[in-house]
């Protein structure tokens, strides 16, 4: 018995999606809260990929992901420098002590 | 010019004016030249993209949409952009206007003006996609512009904080929305909403990616719960954005969302109900949390929560019921809470600047410091309380003739339920007006509080856009019909996308 | 010419409003001199549209399905309450220009004063209920902001906040209603729904106008919204007298007037709106009695009077009601300008530390002893012909009980409006206080006033023919003054009113005898005192309203893991909903 391409995507994407909110709602670390993101993309990404094989529009499911990884290249980016300058003025990367503002 | 040219110009001059305002700005910094010119090019630019704006608009007034496709990525100019897009660049030439005295000469200030003329160009680009995913990179860019902007103050903590929360919870919605497409690609090959609105498709999955859209772009619209990072944000990027952030970004979330409904519309009946039940909750959610406020710009934020509820309540109508004044109002609430959140904001923001930003200090403004600021900032103060008593919904203001128009919808429906939703709306507006009207009591005390005495003047340019708004939010009020050749396209767009 | 007179009306006040907003506070003598010269100019365009009255719009411009047509119409009802409004404004005005001397902020006060006039203006002459509302919430806008005009003391900010928030809160009463009725005649227009009301469903018909009665009732400070015009009182005296007097409270009566012959046919309602009356006259007129703040008394006794108003309307008495409207707002406009004018004088409104006024200031002693006799219903003031009136139209056509209830608060007025003269401008001095006789625009403003309730009764016939003339739906009867004079002197109710009245001035003149069962009352004056526990019942909304909303605060955590999680939360709350509806 061999797994078809297909289930074994899904199998990827869900793992990837589940990963990432688990790591989301348990991450303490602003970078691990990132590397979070960034796992929930790949998930995205997969999917594309997965979809565009699944229903014969291959390419148009390849630009889409490479599209998205750009995107996502840019809120890591944007998401890490925050962090940094997080560590710099407010002294810690954990996402407990950002929790000045509420109420 | 042809109408496609210029078409393809109103999505490539915000960027390209962001881009040279950035480099402009960035060289008169390193030349560390006084006044940055780049603080007026994006008041230019601006400028330049409402003009090409109007142009467009007129042609779509007369001869209906206008569509553009440029490689498999088709864009359609109609109603609903008309209405989104003419808020945004409205709002956007404003607030930059704004912001030449409000941001002068804080670090990075080139940064800051290139951002809110992507962030416009942006939504402009959203509101006329019409594909899902290139709605979905339209509404990405706008979300990464605004992630800079609320942190812009990048060495104050709140700043920070709300720049985290705003991009991780924003990112996980996107994410989510994201999938959602996927699952439709998967299902129908497609991405293009014309197209998908004729296929019939009934699949569960389908379903699983309308509750993605809802919950993805819901995060941007600020849909109760997902609305955790809006009064953070909001409270703490600079006023200019601020207004944007509640006058333009949130309504894009929900114009995006409509959309990406559009073509799903045949999958579930319920996406109105859905709709309706959100805009119950946020209405009460956000009026109960802004009660007991006392920061003035987190006030708002709440009760921009609330002014979103009254939205989902027209598009609900209008969805479920298929009727066209649900949509012609919820687009009309959508403009006018752009003009009246956004004065809001602005003019909030003219005495945070004048009391604190003005002095280099970076405190929240509260309640008490609108004490008695009516003598001294007479325009801010007036502008503040015409906007929060139109939020509130008193006439002859804008605000009224939107909520009023929602709710004829809501009673067209000669439904006993929705009826009763609209009643609970106007009372909810009746317990809004228990924050907005001694705010404005405050203003007109005798007794200065401490920070207004010491505060500064305010200049000329400031006050512009205050006078703009001001006036434009009383003259709608008085004459609603005024706006009704915007509302009612996009009513009909919106409507031709759920197949009524 | 109507039509420019109408616009005049309501535009030069709304103008004049503009126009002391823009000049700002510097100029004190100029907005004086402005203020005055607006509202009169207001006033004149006012009494000279009376001629010109007709049911039929004579202004519309259709502005589209949503909004409807905006109609205008001088008919009876509304060119004679555009005219109380805009003359007995300009009376409150001038007599500002002395009460308000040296106060500051006075920009703000006479541009809402103004703002004001021209909404009641176009609150009574427009036909179309989106602008019905929208004048409706525009007033209570003006009322709110000129109660808590000294928006340092906190007691006005509160004053003003709870009537705004009631007013509103019985406003969606209309808002139902009105939207009830376009949703089924696709019309806003009030004589559409007087000639169709048949076309909609009863169920549907009732709603609307149990909505539009909770509306009046709120706005006319009636039973069970009451409370709020006492703490009104915070108000600068010119206001209580023009706003919470004579004209924005009798929105309430008008509204259930105008829309009578297409609501009495409804089930219940009648008796609901004889029930409101009666309850609000009498409940009122007992806080009267043991209320010791001189404003306090004369709002109780304005809810009490408007309390006969909404009962006159309740056995079918239009024009009792509007004609009793009438008086009282020339009588009770002069009562809270006398009032001013000692309050002014002597620096305080407790009647306790007044007391033998009388000498120092005759000429307020006199008007407001004038007006006074009028409240009370003694002849030959106009109170007495309109509130006899009242009473014969409930014994026609109202139940006994109700009119028994009515004569017994006619008693009580007597009581506490000679118990009020008499605390101020009689007996022993009780504090040292410095006062002097009014100024002279305040006597400019009492004067007429005093005369007007006089002789307005002489009206009732000319003003029966304009309301017949005009309001076509509401099948009125024209009849002559003398006609009036004769039916009031001939029916047997008026005797019996007169003798309870007297009943009520004897129970005064005696009350050191009844001593034993006013202490045996103390009890209940202790309940009104709190307004029958309608006080507390305000109170604990707020309260749980507010401790509701500051414990949802801690539903905004600012803890990030927990914001993810609310999302997720959302996502699974709308599959579920999904699933089950599809």
């Amino acid at each position: 018995m061999s797994l078809s391409m297909t289930t074994l995507s899904i199998i990827g994407v869900l793992g990837l999606i589940g990963i990432g909110l688990y790591a989301l709602l348990a991450a303490q670390h602003m970078i691990k809260v990132i590397i979070a993101l960034q796992i929930l993309a790949k998930g995205a990404i997969l999917a594309f990929v997965a979809a565009g094989q699944a229903n014969g529009h291959v390419s148009l499911g390849q630009s889409m992901a490479l599209t998205i990884v750009v995107a996502d290249t840019i809120v890591a980016v944007v998401g890490l420098s925050l962090a940094v300058q997080a560590r710099r003025y407010i002294g810690s990367m954990n996402i407990r002590s950002l929790s000045n503002l509420k109420r | 010019m042809d109408v496609n040219t210029l078409f393809l110009w109103l999505l490539i001059l915000p960027f390209a004016g962001a881009m040279v305002t950035y480099l402009v700005g960035r060289v008169a910094v390193i030349n560390k030249v006084k006044d940055n010119p780049a603080r007026w090019l994006a008041f230019f630019v601006f400028l330049g993209v409402d003009y090409i704006f109007i142009l467009l608009a007129q042609q779509f007034l007369s001869s209906g949409p206008i569509d553009l496709t440029v490689g498999t990525v088709a864009l359609q100019f109609d109603g609903i952009s008309l209405v989104l897009g003419g808020s945004a660049l409205l709002l956007g030439t404003l607030s930059s206007l704004f912001s030449v005295d409000y941001i002068a000469g804080d670090t990075g200030e080139e940064k800051f003006y290139a951002m809110i003329i992507a962030m416009m160009g942006a939504v402009v680009g959203l509101s006329c996609a019409n594909d899902l995913f290139n709605l979905w990179v339209w509404f990405e860019t706008m979300a990464i512009t605004s992630y800079m902007l609320v942190a812009f103050y990048s060495t104050q903590p709140g700043a920070l904080e709300a720049g985290v929360k705003y991009l991780v919870q924003s990112a996980t919605g996107s994410i989510l929305v994201m999938i959602g497409i996927a699952f439709v690609f998967l299902v129908t090959g497609e991405t293009n909403l014309d197209i998908l609105q004729k296929t019939t498709a009934p699949a569960s999955i389908l379903l699983a990616a309308g509750a993605l859209f809802i919950i993805g772009f819901g995060v941007k619209a600020a849909l109760v719960p997902m609305h955790t990072w809006l009064p953070d944000a909001h409270s703490q990027a600079p006023s200019g954005v601020s207004a944007l952030l509640s006058g333009i970004v949130i309504e894009a979330g929900l114009v995006a969302m409509m959309k990406a409904l559009g073509a799903l519309a045949h999958v579930s009946l319920s996406w109105g109900v859905i709709l309706l039940l959100f805009g119950a909750v946020n209405m009460t959610y956000g009026n109960l949390m802004a009660l007991r406020q006392n920061q003035v710009k987190r006030l708002l934020a709440f009760s921009s929560l609330s002014h979103v509820g009254y939205m989902l309540i027209g598009f609900g109508v209008a969805i479920q019921f298929s009727i066209l004044n649900g949509a012609a109002g919820g687009f009309f609430h959508l403009l006018t809470h752009t003009m009246m959140k956004g004065l809001a904001f602005l003019a909030a923001g003219a005495m945070l600047y004048a009391l604190y930003i003005s002095k280099q200090k970076h405190g929240p403004l509260m309640l008490e410091d609108l004490n008695g600021a009516s003598r001294k900032y007479p325009m801010a103060a007036l502008g503040l309380s015409v906007a929060v008593l139109g939020l509130g919904g008193l006439p002859p203001l804008a605000g009224f003739m939107s909520k009023w128009q929602i709710f004829v919808a809501g009673f067209e429906t000669q439904n006993t339920w929705v009826i009763l939703l609209v009643v609970y709306a106007a009372l909810n507006s009746v317990l809004s007006l228990g924050y907005y009207a001694p705010m404005v009591n405050r203003m007109y005390r005798l007794e200065p509080s401490a920070t207004v005495s010491e505060g500064k003047e305010l200049g000329f340019v400031i006050q512009i856009p205050l006078v703009i708004l001001t006036s434009a939010i009383v003259a709608i009020g008085l004459w609603p019909s005024a706006v009704s050749f915007i509302t009612t396209p996009a009513a009909a767009a919106l409507l031709k996308a759920f197949g009524g | 010419m109507a039509s420019t007179l109408l616009l005049l009306t309501i535009g030069i006040p709304w103008a004049g409003a503009v126009i002391i907003w823009l000049i700002g506070d510097e100029y004190q003598k100029l907005l004086h001199g402005i203020a005055v010269a607006f509202s009169v100019a207001a006033g004149v365009a006012a009494l000279m549209l009376i001629p010109y009255a007709t049911g039929t719009p004579i202004i519309s411009v259709d502005t589209g399905p949503v909004f409807g047509v905006f109609t205008f119409a001088p008919d009876g009802l509304g060119v004679f309450l555009a005219a109380v409004a805009t003359v007995i404004g300009s009376l409150a005005v001038i007599f500002s220009v002395d009460y308000m001397k040296g106060e500051d902020q006075i920009a703000r006060y006479y541009a809402f004063v103004l703002f004001f006039i021209g909404s009641m203006a176009g609150l009574v002459m427009t036909t179309n209920l989106l602008l019905v509302f929208v004048f409706w919430e525009i007033t209570a806008l003006c009322s709110y902001a000129l109660i808590s005009f000294h928006n340092d003391d906190p007691k006005a900010v509160a004053g003003g906040m709870k009537a705004l928030i009631i007013t509103q809160f019985g406003g969606v009463g209309l808002l139902l209603g009105a939207l009830l009725i376009h949703s089924y005649l696709g019309s806003y227009e009030l004589n559409d729904l007087l000639a169709r009301w048949n076309d909609i469903p009863a169920g549907v018909l009732s709603v609307a106008a149990f909505g539009f009665l909770a509306a009046a009732a709120a706005k006319s400070a009636q039973f069970p919204f009451q409370t709020w015009l006492p703490d009104a009182m915070e108000a600068p005296t010119p206001i209580s007298a023009l706003i919470h007097a004579a004209t924005m409270v009798n929105a309430g009566v008008y509204l259930l007037a105008r829309f009578y012959p297409a609501f009495c046919n409804v089930p219940g309602w009648k008796t609901a709106v004889v029930i409101v009356g009666v309850f609000s006259a009498l409940l009122a007129a007992i806080m009267a009695v043991v209320a010791t703040d001189l404003k306090r008394v004369l709002a109780y006794s304005t809810v009490s009077q408007l309390g006969y108003m909404v009962y006159a309307v309740g056995t079918g008495g239009i024009f009792a009601s509007q004609f009793h409207l009438f008086s009282h707002s020339v009588f009770k406009a002069l009562l809270f300008l006398g009032a001013g004018a000692v309050i002014h004088a002597a620096g305080t409104r407790d009647m306790r530390e007044m007391g033998g006024l009388g000498k120092k200031m005759p000429v307020v002693r006199n008007v407001f002893i004038l007006g006074s006799l009028a409240l009370a219903g003694l002849p030959i003031m106009n109170g007495f012909w309109s509130k006899e009136l009242v009473l014969e139209s409930g014994l026609a056509g109202g139940p006994m009980w109700a009119y028994i209830a009515m004569l017994i608060g006619a008693g009580i007025t007597a009581f506490y409006t000679f118990r009020c003269v008499y605390l101020v401008f009689y007996g022993e001095p009780r504090k040292e206080l410095h006062v002097h006789d009014a100024g002279p625009f305040m006597k400019t403003a009492l004067i007429p006033l005093a005369a007007l309730s006089l002789v307005t009764w002489l009206a009732a016939g000319p003003f029966s023919l304009l309301l017949k003339n005009t309001l076509p739906y509401h099948e009125l009867e024209a009849v002559s003054t003398m006609f009036v004079v004769e039916e009031v002197l001939k029916a047997p109710a008026t005797w019996i009113a007169m003798v309870v009245i007297a009943l009520g001035l004897i129970a005064w003149w005696q009350r050191d005898k009844l001593t034993g069962l006013g202490k045996s009352l103390k009890g209940l004056g202790d309940i009104a005192a709190d307004s029958f526990g309608f006080e507390a019942i305000n109170r604990g909304v707020v309260a749980g309203v507010q401790s509701t909303a500051e414990s949802l605060r801690a539903t905004q955590t600012g803890v990030l893991n927990w914001n993810v999680a609310s999302i997720l939360i959302g996502l699974i709350v709308v599959m579920v909903i999904l699933v089950m509806g599809a």
